[in-house]
């Protein structure tokens, strides 16, 4: 990268800010790491779900649609359904889907797709969140209208901080959690969806009982 | 930055009341929208030990920043993140002029942050020749208005459906009774095009996780993500102070944060960026920057009581709750950080000359302190900075001389009982309406009819 080398210039930016940092910090006592975060509940609040009820739960609350397919091939025709009642024409697709899942549609770049299938990495029941990861491809998982995102059931952890340790040994450059359409109440203070990303999202949550 | 003038608060203040009564309005109600839905979203959760966690990483975190932060910037070195240090708002900005030569930047998206309002970026960018886009919805609407933010997490609220109407029928051609979903749908498809056209994506960074070199976003549009995922470099400026120990702790933050921000489990789109595209993936950017930023921390960091201000995740829930910020909205504060926060940080910040009055801006009432998800004794600052003010003689003559004067009153019980004496026995009334900054108070008010002995007296005599 033709990136001009300034490392010298930075890192003594950088000692002044830590020097002054350190002397700031001198002679206050230490405060431990409080530890683990454990999502604690209220304790009248009702008691832990399994995984996959506890994500639908979220996740519808905030708009998503969860579909429950018991294997590969229901997935298949759910969306070969999906496809023709949204009369979607075009498709973009994340690269960890499986071939045997997508509709014969025109394959296109998201930004001109009528919807966009993407394979998620894993799912949080406790924030209700699809963890998306940049290897499946980003563009996907953003500019349709649309997104269908296919989990395994297996897949969903029970908190976040579950989730993220299970992520940190192998991260790609990005990861995204989607946890519900895009909205936005910035105009008026009236909720509108789809602002920029998805408008609709669909989490087909493989391996769970049929519907 | 241009917009820095918190000592014309009192005026601004004034002028945003008489001239602009629709704000408060409604300022008012987006603030007790907000309030309502954080109440319902703490209802399920042990809110106090959530607090507490979140106080304690923060403030463990402070204690140990140097470590945390030389720990972060090998690992973003290590993901391929060319990282920058910035002591001042100019050298966070230098960074972008090689950026934007190198690649020819005409046009740069940016997700909303506070820090690149604090910094000046835009203007910065337009120096450049560069067009600076918002993209969240409420920073495009003070975009095209030409505004600054009045809130950390809303920044158009002050701004009405009528006024937002008229506004997207002005520069989007919308109709002028449209819906708000219409409009939405007219911003969205102007900012696809830029999304997809821009060279150049700009964002703050809501946590910086030490242990992966990772930045996390918070946000609900999506545009975040567009910002940091379509262009082929992304630049992302962040506080020092928004290092935390790993990226588990950010699973807990982005929690407490949504929840205290806008009554959310979690934002509806997160975004975790380690760095540049990798080899096996298929699209993303090619050259990310993380520059870390100082102006003004280090100083407040150095400070004895207001350092604990800087475990703040600029979730607004203190704007939210504060009567005083209800009244007008963040504009009249004259700085980015506006409401209880900003009153605390403003001084540590510019400089408490500068900040001056903004730590009278409060009528201490405490709602802050009780929302805050990492307890930041917001009062105790507020009056730690008015003391030092008084120390440094930046209050007004008036208050100077009738604090003195009771001082020397206070010190002498046989004088203390004369003045006494004499108020009780003046009447209010006339007197009142002649005092001044007083006088326009006591005009509308009457007063409860004083005791004819005073407190002394009644004890001497054995109170009953």
């Amino acid at each position: 990268m033709s990136h001009p080398d300034r490392s010298g210039e930075k890192s003594e930016a950088g000692a002044r800010i830590l020097e002054r940092i350190r002397s700031a910090n001198v002679g206050r006592d230490a405060v431990p790491h409080p530890g683990d975060f454990g999502g604690w509940r209220a304790p009248d609040s009702p008691a832990d779900v399994d995984p996959l009820t506890g994500f639908t739960t979220m996740f519808e609350a905030t708009g998503g649609e969860v579909i429950n397919a018991p294997d590969l091939a229901s997935a298949g025709s759910w969306l070969e359904a999906f496809v023709e009642a949204c009369k979607a024409e075009s498709i973009a697709v994340g690269r960890g889907v499986p071939d045997e899942v997508v509709p014969t549609l025109e394959r296109v770049d998201a930004s001109g797709a009528d919807l966009a299938v993407s394979s998620a990495r894993a799912g949080i029941a406790e924030t209700g969140s699809l963890v998306l990861d940049a290897r499946d491809g980003r563009r996907t998982q953003l500019l349709a209208a649309t997104h269908v995102v296919l989990l395994q059931v297996e897949d969903i952890h029970g908190s976040a901080r579950e989730a993220f340790r299970d992520l940190s040994s192998d991260l790609p450059a990005a990861i995204g959690l989607h946890s519900g359409p895009s909205k936005s109440a910035d105009i008026g203070q009236i909720m509108v969806k789809g602002v920029h990303g998805p408008g609709r999202l669909v989490a087909v949550v493989i391996g769970s009982a049929s519907t | 930055m241009s917009h820095v003038n918190p000592g014309a608060y009192r005026e601004a203040a004034a002028r945003s009341l008489r001239d602009t009564p629709e704000v408060r309005g409604s300022v008012g109600s987006a603030t007790r929208t907000f309030e309502a839905s954080r109440t319902r979203a703490f209802a399920p959760i042990d809110g106090d030990r959530w607090r507490d966690w979140a106080r304690d990483v923060k403030t463990h975190t402070l204690l140990n920043l140097d470590q945390y932060l030389e720990q972060a910037v090998e690992r973003l070195e290590a993901n391929g993140v060319h990282v920058h240090w910035a002591e001042k708002d100019v050298d966070a900005l230098r960074v972008l002029d090689d950026i934007v030569e190198r690649h020819g930047v005409r046009t740069a998206v940016k997700a909303k942050s506070m820090l690149s309002e604090e910094l000046g970026v835009n203007e910065h960018l337009e120096r450049l020749g560069v067009e600076p886009v918002e993209t969240d919805l409420g920073e495009y609407i003070i975009q095209l208005l030409g505004e600054p933010p009045s809130h950390i997490v809303g920044p158009a609220i002050h701004k009405s459906l009528d006024e937002c109407r008229a506004l997207f029928h002005d520069h989007l051609g919308t109709p002028l009774d449209g819906t708000p979903e219409r409009l939405a749908a007219a911003a969205r498809e102007a900012l696809r095009a830029r999304f997809l056209g821009a060279e150049l994506g700009i964002s703050g960074g809501n946590f910086l996780a030490a242990d992966t070199g990772t930045v996390a976003l918070i946000e609900n549009e999506g545009n975040i993500r567009l910002s940091t995922s379509i262009p082929n470099v992304h630049v992302a400026f962040v506080g020092i102070e928004k290092v935390v120990p790993t990226l588990e702790d950010v699973a807990g933050f982005l929690q407490i944060t949504a929840r205290s921000a806008t009554g959310q489990p979690i934002g509806l789109f997160v975004s975790l960026i380690q760095g540049p595209r990798k080899a096996d993936e298929v699209d993303g950017p090619e050259e990310v920057h993380v520059v870390l930023v100082d102006n003004g921390r280090t100083n407040a960091l150095a400070d004895e009581a207001a350092w604990e201000a800087l475990r703040c995740v600029r979730c607004g829930a203190c704007l939210n709750s504060c009567p005083v910020y209800r009244q007008t909205g963040g504009h009249a504060y004259g700085w980015t950080y506006s409401g209880p926060i900003g009153a605390i940080l403003a001084p540590a910040m510019l400089g408490l000359e500068r900040a001056m009055p903004l730590p009278h801006a409060s009528s201490l009432c405490g709602a802050c302190v009780d929302v805050c998800p990492v307890r930041i004794p917001i009062p105790d600052i507020l009056l730690h900075w008015r003391e030092r003010a008084v120390e440094a003689g930046l209050t007004p003559l008036g208050e100077r001389a009738g604090s003195g004067m009771y001082a020397s009153l206070a010190a002498r019980p046989r004088a203390f009982e004369g003045a006494g004496a004499m108020l009780r026995h003046t009447p209010w009334r006339q007197t009142g309406r002649t005092l001044p900054v007083l006088g326009s108070w006591a005009q509308e008010r009457d007063m409860p009819r004083p005791s004819a002995k005073s407190f002394r007296q009644l004890w001497k005599e054995g109170i009953e």
